[in-house]
């Protein structure tokens, strides 16, 4: 008998055996695969759920836009000390018109300034809307785009005229069924000639973009006051090349502002990247705790399977003996148990990924989380089950393997 | 030197000087002391001797079951006493039927299922193999009880199906230890009848009984005592202690 022959023997033999055991002791196997199960439901849960976090955020992270930079005085993520940004000099309208002069990659830039304020028309109302002073360009860096409508000019700016172009959401709120050019909205009781709407954007981060109106920078700070600091967005040209941009933009911020040589930079430069990394950092640590806990609950259900072959190890020792007088080899035996166990917790991680992915939808379902189950989630979760058992069975196994003939055959 | 082996390659068991030693709690037991004999293809041979002088032990090391601790034992002219442990499985599915006192069948199996095993280590499609089991199975009379499990089966029929189950790979040998041990006397006498037919058919058969009178019936016997070989020769005279043709052997060396 060649060894091939010898080890399909084994596999087939092994198998059939290990199938009619679990049938055998149906309860045993229910129970045995609960352990497996719920390690494997409970590390599928969560690699699910926090792969659908990752998912979602990365998909709004992308309408911010890769190769936009926003410099302004405060970080967007940082630690220490809040009032220490806040002391910094705000930036000025000036210093924006001379770091577009200096830096010859910028393809579009304008600054933003901000307040949350109720919209009206008549007695309709839309609340915490954002209003955004900003300047023309800002149609290029921001990625709106216009649905009907203008959107607002530089001669709109110097003149201060107090016309607004309405988010998608201010729009419909305020104008149901109706357009809304030439009509007039009142931010603060001021009133704003509507000359143009966005189309819709969605959400960034539970970010409403759609909860917008923007107005004139200059008309901004008439109506509003001067006291808010500015962000600077600015798109540059070439994405591939942001970094080397974000390496000038420094130089160039820190001359206009006359940062002295010896002294930190008073302002930050922001990229959807900075957001990326941090939230990495959060949720690596968090998938760090989860698989761990997954892992210690497998491994349990690990030692669950160990101890149940060690049993049927014990309990099949006659037979054990009787199949060696007959002339299965050791490694028949081996294959033998390892492939009842494998097949127990393969069984445990098919019932384990059928819950886990439920529950994953489920919490999607009733909480905000969205949950991503990928394929190769469900395949990697029977296999990585079968694996726990083969590890743990390596041992009752090589135990069934090791018993005397003899002594087999005379245990009672 | 030469005609030494030829004797010992018309043998089909050879075994000369064999000891069996167990250590137990610091101690030796010295179960097998030196044990020279042969056997030719076609033989019946009985081991008999009292409890305790060493008969089960003999048979597991010609059974391949157990290895000796020195001397040597060659059967069907491969010297089996230095053969590991793969090996050796392979010298158990081809070379022997085993049968034991205690049937020793799977419980969860049925008698086919339990007949067809050995065949099952030896690779045989299962088409071929069930056909052979049946056919075994036919050799004991026990076609009609051949989905049956053990536990619905008599101790004469379990102890059929187990002959069946040596028979069904066509051995060199059949070795049984105490068959009718755990039979009452007339279905013994059913499995005793049995063991003629094989043995007319030409079988080789060797077989441990502590039963003087059936061991008569054999062409011929072997006694033990204490490890070592102290009669062999027709069944009727080692037997039953009679007769001048009782060959007297001593042991050791
Ligand atoms: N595994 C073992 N460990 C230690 N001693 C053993 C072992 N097997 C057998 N012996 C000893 O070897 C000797 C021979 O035992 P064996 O089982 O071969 O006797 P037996 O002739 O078959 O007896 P019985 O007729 O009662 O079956 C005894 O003294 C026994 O105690
Ligand atoms: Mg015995």
């Amino acid at each position: 008998m060649s060894f091939r022959q010898g080890f399909r023997v084994d596999v087939l033999e092994g198998g059939r055996i290990a199938l009619f055991s679990l049938r055998a002791n149906r309860m045993r196997t229910v129970l045995t695969t609960l352990g497996i199960g719920i390690g494997v439901a409970t590390l599928l849960a969560i690699v699910g759920i926090i792969q659908g976090l990752n998912t979602s955020f990365h998909n709004q992270l992308a309408t911010l836009g890769a190769n936009t930079l926003y410099v302004s005085k405060f970080p967007w993520v940082f630690r220490g000390d809040w009032w220490l940004f806040r002391n910094r000099k705000n930036f000025t309208l000036d210093q924006v018109a001379r770091i577009r002069a200096q830096a010859p990659f910028i393809s579009a830039m304008s600054p933003a300034v901000q307040r949350v304020s109720d919209v009206a028309r008549g007695d309709a109302q839309v609340s915490s809307v954002r209003i955004t002073g900003v300047l023309e360009e800002y149609l290029a860096v921001s990625g709106y785009e216009v649905a009907s409508g203008r959107f607002l000019t530089t001669s709109d700016d110097e003149v201060t005229r107090p016309v607004a172009v309405l988010g998608a959401e201010v729009a419909s709120s305020l104008f149901p069924g109706i357009s809304p050019l030439g009509q007039t909205v009142r931010v603060d009781g001021r009133p704003f000639q509507v000359v143009g709407t966005l189309a819709k954007k969605g959400k960034v981060v539970e970010e409403n973009l759609d909860l917008v109106v923007l107005v004139p920078f200059r008309t901004f700070y008439a109506s509003f006051g001067k006291g808010r600091p500015m962000q600077i967005a600015i798109a540059v040209e070439d994405a591939g090349r942001v970094k080397q941009y974000e390496d000038q933009l420094v130089g160039i911020v820190r001359r206009v502002r006359g940062t002295p040589a010896d002294q930190p930079d008073d302002f930050s430069i922001n990229k959807p990247d900075t957001l990326a990394q941090t939230y990495e950092q959060l949720t690596r640590a968090l998938y760090g705790v989860a698989v761990g806990v997954g892992l210690i609950t497998l491994l349990v259900g690990g030692i669950g399977i160990m101890n149940i072959m060690l049993v049927s190890v014990r309990e099949r020792t006659r037979e054990i003996g009787v199949r060696r007088a007959l002339g299965a080899r050791r490694r028949t035996i081996v294959l033998q148990f390892l492939m009842e166990a494998a097949s127990v917790s393969a069984v445990g991680g098919l019932l384990g990924t059928v819950v886990g992915l439920g529950t994953a939808k489920v919490i999607s379902l009733i909480t905000p989380l969205a949950a991503d189950v990928r394929p190769e989630t469900v395949f990697s979760g029977v296999a990585f089950a079968a694996v726990v058992g083969l590890l743990f069975g390596i041992w009752p196994a090589a135990r069934a393997a090791n018993l005397d003939p003899v002594e087999a055959l005379r245990y009672e | 030197m030469s005609e030494a082996s030829g004797t010992r390659q018309s043998a089909l068991i050879q075994v000369e000087q064999l000891t069996r030693v167990f250590f137990v709690g610091g101690e030796e037991v010295r179960a097998l002391r030196g044990i020279s004999f042969g056997v030719t293809r076609g033989e019946w041979v009985a081991i008999i001797g009292q409890s305790g002088s060493g008969k089960s032990t003999l048979m597991n090391v010609l059974g391949c079951l157990d290895t000796p601790t020195s001397g040597r034992y060659l059967l069907n002219g491969k010297d089996v006493s230095r053969m590991d442990d793969d090996d050796l499985a392979v010298i158990r599915n081809v070379e022997i039927g085993f049968i034991f006192q205690t049937f020793q069948l799977l419980p969860r199996e049925t008698a086919l299922a339990n007949v067809e095993l050995p065949l099952v280590y030896r690779g045989v499609p299962a088409r071929e193999r069930r056909e052979r089991a049946k056919a075994a199975l036919d050799k004991v009379q026990l076609t009609h009880r051949m989905h049956h499990r053990p536990n619905e089966l008599s101790g004469g029929q379990r102890q059929r199906v187990a002959i069946a189950r040596a028979l069904v790979s066509e051995p060199s040998m059949l070795l049984a230890d105490e068959p009718t041990g755990n039979l009452d006397s007339a279905t013994g006498e059913e499995i005793v009848r049995l063991f003629e037919q094989l043995h007319k058919a030409g079988h080789t058969l060797v077989l441990v009984t502590h039963e003087p009178k059936l061991a008569a019936r054999c062409p011929r016997a072997i006694r033990l005592s204490d490890g070592e070989v102290v009669a062999d020769g027709p069944g009727r005279e080692v037997a039953l202690g009679t007769g001048a043709g009782v060959a007297a052997v001593t042991g050791g060396a």
